[in-house]
């Protein structure tokens, strides 16, 4: 998994505005079908990378990382060089002390090693001691300082801290891997252009025996294949050096031929444990950051939300087209109120109301007519017709308050309207009201009444 | 003559009597206009209950009955033999397909007469009057399958008196009140309607199972959202550099006011991410944020009804440095006789009491390039996290029980007693657990957050008693 993706992943995230029904699509496609979390984003972030607007962001980081690595890297080749050249500078008074050699080139890359597979263990921790030590996590603040007056640092790339300590350690395998092979290289070209004799010395009390069987477990990735490449017990006697005096054996400078062919045993050690091992904890490094990045990919802001999206069935029960509904909003006050009723009527009439509740209500709302006559309810239109012939003068007409005005309304009101002098149109409510009518409802009928708009109708206020 | 694959309810009936109501409550729209002006619906507006594209079953919006007498009149007109009446209907459809005078009562009919069941709507809190008669007539003579849905808009109760006058036109006869209901009382709804006819009993009853998922999908979502809050305001780190000649002083109470905003928009933020996974984008609120009757995230009283009391803090923070202490005891065996766990619980202790009111610390930074950077977060305040997780817990119980059907706007009431619904002693130690590692804004594991996710969605359920 390459940082490249996460980035174009957290892009991608950040300016997607796709809806539901695009991302449970995309999840219901072959191409997501039974993968896993880090592999459906991959491929959901494939599939919309024609969106991602240059410069991408992942191609920005990755070029910031390139050049970074690549100055720290040509330094630390550079470093090996003058490292190894330092350590094999050889006067001709006294030999070389391979034990040094071995140190930088065997020792060091061990511990290391070693440290850096503790901080792997340890790489989802922030702060992580052992990645902070690491020139690589130095690399980055540099790039971060001189970076600062451009939109990116290392502090505004949105990498978790899992994903940037495995980038430090892996970066830190690679800067050390070219160390390394600096050093090789540095060696070879040193041992091919001068004489060098190689001795050991140490305080350490140890003797050649030992010394010799220090060696043979050294060279054991290669003493089976490439014999020559380890020193033989008395190579190792004949090495022996020590400082005291300053006075090279008799015995040393008559066999000083010997003495070079240790250069074998330092190139197969560097090869193997400084470059060898370093190559395979760079491979491992990588396989962390993959594992990484891939971990960390439904971590991502939005990634969660987009991966219910796309797995959980899409259930919707909305309307594919919008619902029309007439614009009924506007307040249309009616004109035409009366503020109380008058005493008296030529007819009552109740749209849709029995007969005893309609003389009920004249009775509370102390009016008399000379007629009361039913409309609507459960009567025919015929009978509706000679209600209306014999309506004349002024009508009083109940209606119910909580039914809404309907279009069969409407047209028994047009008729009457047109027959009498006045209508005045009264909205009454239950008999558990006492007649009198909620003022929503009231306003619902006043709102109707001024749509309608028919002449000689009025309302009680 | 059914001429689609799913079974199709037509939602009909007077107008103002709520069929909108009910059907933005049954497909948990809340888009759909409702209106106390009758004449609202103009036209059938189809709402299909789709899983990934299939659809299930479809409710269909239709305008009410505006000239019934005159439709039943033409229906008697030319009727010729009763087991004939249901194709009166289809041609009375036909002939007055262009008819304006009939317009609601064609948009009404014509999904009938395609198939659709009958879901006819009345108001149980006013009495039942006879001009009914000629609109159940109506839906009698089309012969499809019926229910009727008595809906209390009203607080007074008539439905005993419309039950008896429904029970001899309707197959059978439920109330439901979309303002309140619940979800098993809109289950209990789709199983009488998957009860109308036995080919439409399996869709509707998979789409019960599928209203269920749905329903916990939501509260999954809710209690992800809701974990990520309190992450990302737990951990939340506000910088600021020192503009030329500022005061750290000034510069201090800037910040502060900064900080402050960032974690009242993490709030808005999440919650509108609430409301749209319950379909309340449309929420019309009196203030564009939620302030829960004015209580600011940051006020006293927000904390004295949210959060934790001193008493509680305290217990909080010895537990939690008791905890901190007694991995110490563990790492020399015990040979510390116990007092990394003691001295824990009384450092954490008393912090906690001393830092009730303080928010988190502010940090002068050093000097870069002649630059000072001011630093705020992440949260110490040990009650913030149990306010802000109150509040936004608060908030998601309303929206999660708020029908679709409201269109007046909504101000959230306050429950003093919201906060003993969910926070137990025992679930006040799990949280502590998680609201220390965001406190100190280390990532958490994948596996941690999950853990905390799943348990903000144990206390969503207890709160919507789907425990």
């Amino acid at each position: 998994m390459q940082l490249k993706r996460y980035l174009d992943l957290y892009t991608l995230l950040q300016q997607d505005r796709s809806s539901r029904e695009e991302r449970r699509a995309f999840g219901l496609s072959e191409a997501v079908r039974g993968k896993d979390a880090a592999e459906q984003l991959c491929a959901w972030a494939e599939a919309h990378r024609t969106s991602l607007s240059r410069p991408l962001l992942s191609e920005q980081v990755e070029g910031v990382l390139y050049h970074a690595t690549l100055i720290f890297g040509i330094a630390a080749f550079l470093l090996g060089i003058v490292t190894a050249t330092g350590l094999l500078s050889y006067s001709g008074k006294e030999p070389v002390n391979l034990v040094y050699f071995l140190a930088v080139a065997v020792l060091f890359p061990l511990v290391t090693m070693v440290l850096a597979v503790i901080a792997m263990f340890r790489a989802n921790r922030a702060r992580n001691f052992l990645v902070h030590i690491s020139p690589a996590y130095w690399m980055t603040r540099i790039i971060g300082f001189f970076d600062r007056k451009g939109s990116l640092t290392f502090n505004t790339i949105p990498l978790n801290p899992l994903i940037l300590n495995w980038i430090i350690i892996k970066r830190s395998q690679l800067l050390a891997l070219l160390f390394a092979i600096g050093m090789l290289l540095a060696l070879l070209g040193v041992v091919a252009t001068r004489d060098i004799a190689f001795a050991w010395s140490t305080t350490l009390q140890i003797d050649a025996a030992q010394f010799h069987a220090f060696i043979e477990a050294l060279a054991f990735p290669w003493r089976g294949w490439l014999p020559s490449a380890v020193p033989s017990l008395a190579l190792v006697e004949q090495s022996h050096y020590f400082r005291l005096g300053g006075k090279l054996s008799e015995t040393m400078v008559s066999h000083a031929a010997m003495l070079g062919a240790w250069w074998k045993f330092l190139a197969m050690a560097t090869f193997v444990y400084a470059i060898l091992l370093r190559f395979g904890m760079y491979l491992l490094a990588g396989w962390g950051l993959s594992r990484a990045i891939r971990r960390s990919m439904p971590a991502l802001d939005g990634a969660d939300v987009l991966l219910r999206d796309m797995n959980e069935p899409l259930i919707t029960t909305h309307p594919d087209e919008k619902s029309v509904s007439s614009d009924m909003s506007q307040e249309r006050l009616y004109t035409r109120m009366d503020a109380k009723m008058a005493p008296s009527y030529d007819t009552v009439v109740g749209w849709a109301i029995p007969e005893e509740t309609l003389i009920s209500l004249c009775d509370t709302f102390s009016v008399t007519a000379a007629a009361c006559r039913e409309a609507g309810g459960n009567r025919t239109l015929e009978e509706d017709s000679h209600t209306l012939e014999t309506l004349r003068g002024t009508v009083l007409l109940f209606v119910k308050a909580w039914e809404p005005p309907t279009m069969d309304f409407a047209d028994f009101l047009k008729a009457v309207s047109q027959r009498v002098s006045k209508v005045v149109v009264v909205p009454v409510g239950t008999p558990k009201e006492g007649y009198v009518a909620d003022a929503r409802h009231k306003a619902v009928w006043e709102r109707k009444l001024a749509l309608l708009d028919y002449p000689n109708v009025w309302m009680l206020r | 003559m059914n001429r689609t694959d799913y079974p199709r309810f037509a939602v009909v009936g007077h107008p103002n009597k709520g069929k909108s109501s009910i059907v933005a409550s049954l497909a948990m729209d809340d888009a759909i206009a409702i209106s106390d002006t009758p004449g609202t619906t103009t036209r059938k507006a189809r709402y299909p209950l789709k899983v990934d594209g299939k659809t299930l079953y479809e409710l269909i919006d239709t305008p009410g009955f505006q000239r019934a007498r005159q439709v039943l009149a033409w229906l008697r007109e030319h009727e010729t033999d009763a087991s004939r009446r249901h194709e009166v209907v289809r041609k009375f459809v036909n002939t007055h397909k262009d008819d304006a005078r009939f317009h609601d009562e064609i948009e009404l009919l014509e999904p009938i007469m395609q198939g659709a069941g009958i879901i006819y709507v009345v108001d149980g809190s006013k009495p039942y009057g006879e001009e009914y008669e000629a609109e159940m007539e109506i839906l009698r003579w089309t012969g499809q399958p019926s229910m009727a849905l008595i809906n209390r808009i009203d607080e007074e109760d008539y439905t005993e008196d419309w039950k008896r006058a429904l029970g001899g036109y309707f197959q059978m006869i439920r109330t439901y009140d979309p303002m309140h209901a619940t979800l098993s009382q809109h289950l209990k709804i789709l199983e009488s309607m998957a009860q109308l006819r036995e080919e439409w009993t399996p869709q509707v009853k998979a789409s019960i199972a599928l209203f269920e998922r749905y329903h916990a999908m939501m509260r999954e979502r809710s209690a992800a959202a809701i974990a990520k809050l309190l992450y990302r305001a737990l951990s939340h780190v506000e910088r600021l550099t020192l503009k030329e000649g500022e005061a750290v002083e000034d510069a201090k109470k800037r910040i502060a006011s900064r900080y402050k905003q960032r974690l009242r928009s993490f709030e808005v933020e999440t919650q509108k991410r609430i409301e749209y996974i319950w379909n309340h984008q449309h929420l019309k609120k009196q203030q564009e944020q939620i302030r829960l009757e004015g209580l600011d995230l940051f006020s006293k009283e927000s904390a004295s009804v949210f959060g934790l009391t001193r008493k509680e803090l305290l217990v909080t923070g010895a537990s939690s440095g008791a905890v901190t202490g007694a991995g110490i005891d563990l790492a020399f065996a015990g040979h510390t006789f116990f007092a990394g766990g003691i001295i824990g619980a009384v450092v954490g202790g008393v912090g906690a009491y001393m830092a009730f009111n303080e928010l988190a610390d502010i940090q002068v930074l050093g000097r870069k390039i002649g630059r000072r950077t001011l630093q705020m977060g992440p949260m110490q305040n040990r009650n913030f996290p149990y306010i802000l997780l109150g509040r936004i817990l608060f908030h998601t119980t309303k929206v999660a029980q708020l029908s679709h059907a409201v269109r007046q706007s909504v101000n959230f009431e306050m429950d003093e007693r919201f906060r003993e619904r969910w926070l137990t002693d025992a679930r006040r130690k799990q949280l502590e657990k998680y609201h220390k590692q965001f406190r100190q804004a280390k990532r958490p594991d994948e596996k941690m957050l999950a853990e905390y996710e799943a348990l903000i969605l144990e206390i969503i359920d207890t709160l919507l008693g789907e425990a």
